[in-house]
């Protein structure tokens, strides 16, 4: 048992949960920049003792994105839209929160089912994926505000990472580095998005964007 | 000798619990720069108080004159089921974790009926609150002795802490950590400590725990002032015990001095958290607890799961 | 010359022509750079596929990375079938424009610098050999092409890009999920990670794979890429996109980016299949995914009062009947495959003169539009035909791809898929072709606010006519040449004739 790793993983589970609760949108892109982080720091845990060169620079790349670059655009975004704290979302904060322990609880289950733990570095990591995965995916569906929508989906990319670190031992660089322009690519047309939805609307309540139907 | 190491920790309480609020009071103003009340102020209080008489409202009934003491005796009856780290309980039955919740909610359940009981809105007020956090709160400490109970595979308090927090936390350390912030927010909720209360407020809107027992005075007070600091004694015992996996057979009376020690540092924490925070806005009181028992579910959840 | 150097060259060409539209050109010369740098890109990505289609087996560049069957050929012969006309189409939609004072210099750079952009990409998953690679283009043209929808921004472009970046990016987010599924499942068969996930190493070595993991991947990916392609339940973003884009944009994505997506699917189809044992589970899903899509967008057909919007769910539609010809392989994958032909002509011909005509109404409101056919001539004309067309009148190709996909459910005597086809195809029918008399004769609406947008001309009538004979003559004799690239892209997802 590694307990770095599953120090990092407990410390992802929490960020998720704190991601869950807050309404504040600069402690929500503060959070992501923290879980950015340990999942920069996450694939150095996971090799343990003799720390190759690809993994060492693939961890900085990841940690300077996550953690430095994705927060610094959002939270420009964040203080261009003039909006602090999400309004009105469509489930509360509380109640999000038990869904967060749920989802766990759901993940361990899920997890108990499928055959990845047991070779994976920790029994922590799939549950752990998929319980981030599972929190994106509702930021992106009980929130309202474009912002957190970008944090779901960032925390998505997150737990779909984790899930790969444990059951894949080598997706070549190449795709990896891909991925993670594209992620950059991603996070940046979507700050754009925002910020051009805001100067349309006055407002980033991406709820209010229901003129289309049918 | 196993007598002696059982009962030592139950007198330690009976003697000692009021001065925890001392210290706490007392760090407190060392922060601030004060010099602050004696640390035995609260023993002071106590003797003042008992030896007053005691006016009744006209309004009242006997619940409200019953429920200090029996808040009072539900208290000083889960002092013996709780353990001294490294040994083992006064009172120690398989089950004894469900009794000590059921001790706290019924002194809990003692004052709100008399706070209910005086008919004043204020009262009304506060013994609301005060349910509805400890409706959150519970759960929390339930699932953190939950956990315990899982790793040691006990549900005696006696038998679920000496012998099996050290090796968690070697084995679940992440775990461990999880459910001791759980109890500690548990704690400073419970003893209506900041961020949750703020015991010396003199704003009864704000109150939650203080503006409940506002009618009361002389050796009823004295009751509920002493069952307070013997409360902050039984959840600061049971943090100690998880946080410190102390054990040595060669001397087990010292593990009571080992819970001394651990109680007088956990009144410091109190003291200085209280210091560097302020209190919360009521409508956020929810959350943190909803979160305190998050930690707790995720820390059983872990500790299930290795 | 080394045939590796074809696919190099198809590639950098967009890229670029990208670059090239970042100069200060004014908004005209930006538009003919459009026009002409895409007949430049089709003609320098045709050597390769002429090559496949003479009788190559594969192009194969990059250590293998990059490769070229017939499957992808027949992708990118479509693919400029799209592109190039909706070039030349785009100079004329934004003309109208320029000249209303409408378009800026900055909004052309934009624009034609993301339209290379969405064309380099969509070329590379096409050409990508590995699954990754793959996934990273998909990916790449989602972002792109999110910009053009918004290429005017009106309160619904805005709406209908977040829509369209939020449910794609998650979309695609599933699909790399899948993605690393087939990744672990590829842990026992001994190949270095750097090439296990080519596909011509997945297929050589698919006895080696775990199938459950194959399989649960197989599902994400479906999900993740069928989101992209507009399968339904993933439906939503796109009647939003495509109504709120610009028509030319509007007709890319409906031809390009939609077929893009499902050839990912495409891919995965065989290994899917073989690894799990040939048992038709891979293919079922697409049968029922297909079928799903046909029957939701038939219905809401029924309730369309947009005719961009028509024309979007009509695009579902037609999706769905690739994934079920697909899905009920054999002859139904040789039929899919000449579907994706006939709406790869028709789709992006309703877009164009549905475009001008929008133009020239100032509103895609059905019940302000009608007698188009005297109203706008060889717009009118087009649009008629190619809703007639769509909605699979004879003689036609998608006539002729319909009744095959008919038949080989009947050969396979999947009743039910049968029923379920021919009532969605009913629905569909019913729902368009009502549309289309009144688009065409109903002479009570008001006549067009701006007839200059929909002048005829020399370029009017090619764009329209065209598509429009190559639809009928393909429908009524389809060269051998053509299907026998038919044939061979359908025997690669387990086609037969």
């Amino acid at each position: 048992m590694n307990h770095i790793l599953d120090t990092l993983l407990v410390i992802l589970l929490l960020s998720c949960f704190l991601l869950l609760g807050t309404s504040r949108l600069a402690a929500a892109v503060r959070m992501t920049a923290v879980q950015g982080f340990m999942i920069g720091l996450l694939p150095l845990a996971i090799e343990g003792g003799e720390i190759r060169l690809r993994v060492a620079i693939l961890a900085a790349l990841i940690a300077v994105l996550k953690a430095g670059v994705f927060p610094w655009l959002l939270m420009r975004t964040v203080r261009s839209a003039g909006t602090t704290h999400e309004e009105r979302p469509l489930v509360g904060y509380g109640l999000s929160t038990l869904l967060g322990v749920a989802a766990v609880g759901a993940a361990f289950w899920l997890d108990s089912r499928l055959p990845f733990s047991a070779e994976a570095h920790s029994k922590l990591v799939v549950p752990v994926a998929f319980s981030v995965m599972a929190t994106g995916l509702f930021l992106m569906v009980a929130r309202r505000t474009a912002i957190c929508q970008v944090l779901g989906y960032l925390t998505l990319e997150n737990g779909i990472y984790i899930f790969g670190l444990a059951i894949v031992s080598g997706i070549p660089m190449l795709v990896e580095l891909g991925v993670l322009m594209d992620m950059f690519v991603a996070v940046f047309v979507m700050g754009i998005a925002i910020f051009r939805i805001s100067r349309e609307f006055d407002h980033i309540d991406a709820a209010q964007l229901t003129s289309l139907k049918g | 000798m196993n007598f002696w190491q059982t009962i030592l920790p139950v007198l330690a309480a009976l003697l000692l619990a009021p001065l925890l609020p001392g210290v706490i009071a007392r760090v407190k103003a060392a922060v601030a720069g004060r010099r602050g009340p004696p640390l035995c102020q609260l023993y002071f209080d106590l003797w003042k108080l008992l030896r007053k008489g005691a006016v009744y409202s006209r309004t009242t009934t006997w619940v409200f004159r019953a429920a200090p003491g029996i808040a009072l005796a539900a208290l000083l009856c889960a002092l013996p089921l709780l353990p001294a780290p490294g040994a083992d309980a006064l009172v120690s039955c398989s089950g004894s974790m469900f009794i000590l919740i059921g001790l706290l909610a019924l002194a809990r359940f003692a004052t709100v009926a008399a706070a209910l009981d005086t008919g004043s809105s204020f009262e009304g007020m506060g013994g609301s609150r005060e349910v509805q956090f400890a409706a959150l709160a519970e759960p929390a400490v339930l699932l953190a002795l939950a956990a315990l109970a899982r790793a040691s595979g006990t549900c005696a308090l006696g038998g679920m802490f000496a012998g099996t927090v050290g090796p968690l936390w070697q084995t679940a350390a992440p775990a461990v950590g999880l459910l001791a912030v759980a109890l500690g927010i548990v704690l400073l909720a419970e003893n209506c400590r900041i961020p949750f209360d703020d015991p010396n407020t003199h704003l009864e809107l704000t109150m939650i725990h203080e503006v409940m027992v506002l009618d009361y005075g002389g050796p009823d007070l004295a009751f509920i002032l002493y069952g307070a600091a013997l409360k902050l004694w039984v959840f600061g015992t049971l943090l100690v015990n998880l946080l410190v996996p102390w054990q040595d057979a060669a001397r087990p009376l010292a593990g009571t001095g080992v819970l001394i020690v651990g109680l007088v540092a956990v009144a410091i924490a109190i003291g200085l958290i209280e210091s560097a925070l302020a209190r919360l806005r009521l409508l956020k009181v929810p959350q943190l607890l909803l979160g305190a028992g998050a930690l707790a579910g995720l820390g059983l959840l872990l500790i299930v799961r290795l | 010359m080394v045939p590796s150097f074809y696919l190099y060259f198809a590639l950098a060409l967009p890229a670029l022509l990208a670059l090239a539209t970042l100069l200060r050109l004014s908004p005209a010369a930006q538009l003919r750079l459009l026009a002409f740098g895409t007949a430049g890109v089709a003609l320098g990505a045709l050597p390769a596929v002429i090559r496949v289609w003479a009788g190559c087996d594969e192009i194969v560049a990059a250590q293998g990375w990059l490769r070229l069957d017939a499957l992808g050929a027949l992708h990118v012969l479509l693919l400029l079938a799209v592109f190039v006309p909706a070039a030349v189409y785009a100079r004329r939609y934004f003309g109208v424009e320029i000249a209303a004072g409408e378009f800026s210099a900055g909004a052309a750079r934009r624009f034609a610098a993301l339209w290379f952009g969405a064309l380099a990409m969509m070329l590379l998953v096409l050409l990508a050999n590995n699954l990754g690679i793959m996934w990273v283009g998909v990916e790449a043209t989602t972002l792109l092409t999110a910009f053009l929808i918004c290429t005017h921004r009106t309160a619904g472009s805005l709406e209908a890009m977040w829509k369209y970046l939020l449910m794609c990016s998650v979309g695609v987010a599933v699909a790399f999920m899948g993605i690393l599924l087939i990744a672990a499942a590829t842990r026992h068969t001994g190949m270095p990670a750097t090439s296990a996930l080519l596909w011509t190493n997945l297929m050589a070595t698919q006895g080696k794979l775990d199938p459950a993991l194959v399989k649960a991947g197989f599902l994400f990916l479906v999900v993740g890429f069928g989101t992209k392609a507009g399968l339904a339940p993933m439906h939503n973003w796109l009647p939003d996109a495509h109504s709120q884009a610009p028509s030319p944009v509007s007709a890319v994505f409906s031809g390009c980016l939609l077929n893009s997506a499902l050839y990912c699917i495409l891919r995965c189809l065989p290994l899917a299949e073989g690894v799990s044992g040939n048992t038709g589970w891979a293919r079922g899903v697409l049968v029922a995914l297909g079928l799903l899509s046909m029957l939701v967008a038939a219905g809401l057909l029924l309730a369309q009062r947009d005719l961009k919007r028509l024309l979007a769910y009509s695009s579902v539609e037609h999706i769905g009947v690739m994934a079920l010809g697909v899905g009920l392989g054999g002859l139904g994958a040789f039929a899919a495959m000449l579907h994706m032909l006939g709406h790869a002509l028709a789709k992006p011909l309703g877009f164009f003169c549905a475009g001008t005509i929008g133009q020239a109404y100032g509103t895609h409101d059905l019940r302000r539009i009608g007698g188009v056919v005297r109203q706008a001539p060889p717009w009118g004309i087009g649009l008629v035909l190619s809703l007639l067309a769509l909605i699979g009148m004879a003689p036609g190709v998608l006539f002729l791809s319909e009744l095959l996909v008919l038949k080989a459910a009947v050969e396979q005597q999947a009743w039910w898929t049968v029923g379920l086809y021919l009532a969605a195809l009913a629905v569909a029918f019913i729902a368009v072709l009502r549309r289309a008399i009144a688009l065409g004769w109903d002479s009570s609406a008001p006549p067009p606010e701006r007839p200059s947008a929909a002048a005829a001309g020399a370029d009017a009538w090619l764009l329209t006519i065209l598509p429009l004979v190559l639809l009928s003559v393909l429908g009524l004799l389809l060269p051998m040449g053509l299907a026998e690239l038919l044939l061979r892209a359908a025997m690669i997802v387990g086609g037969a004739l």
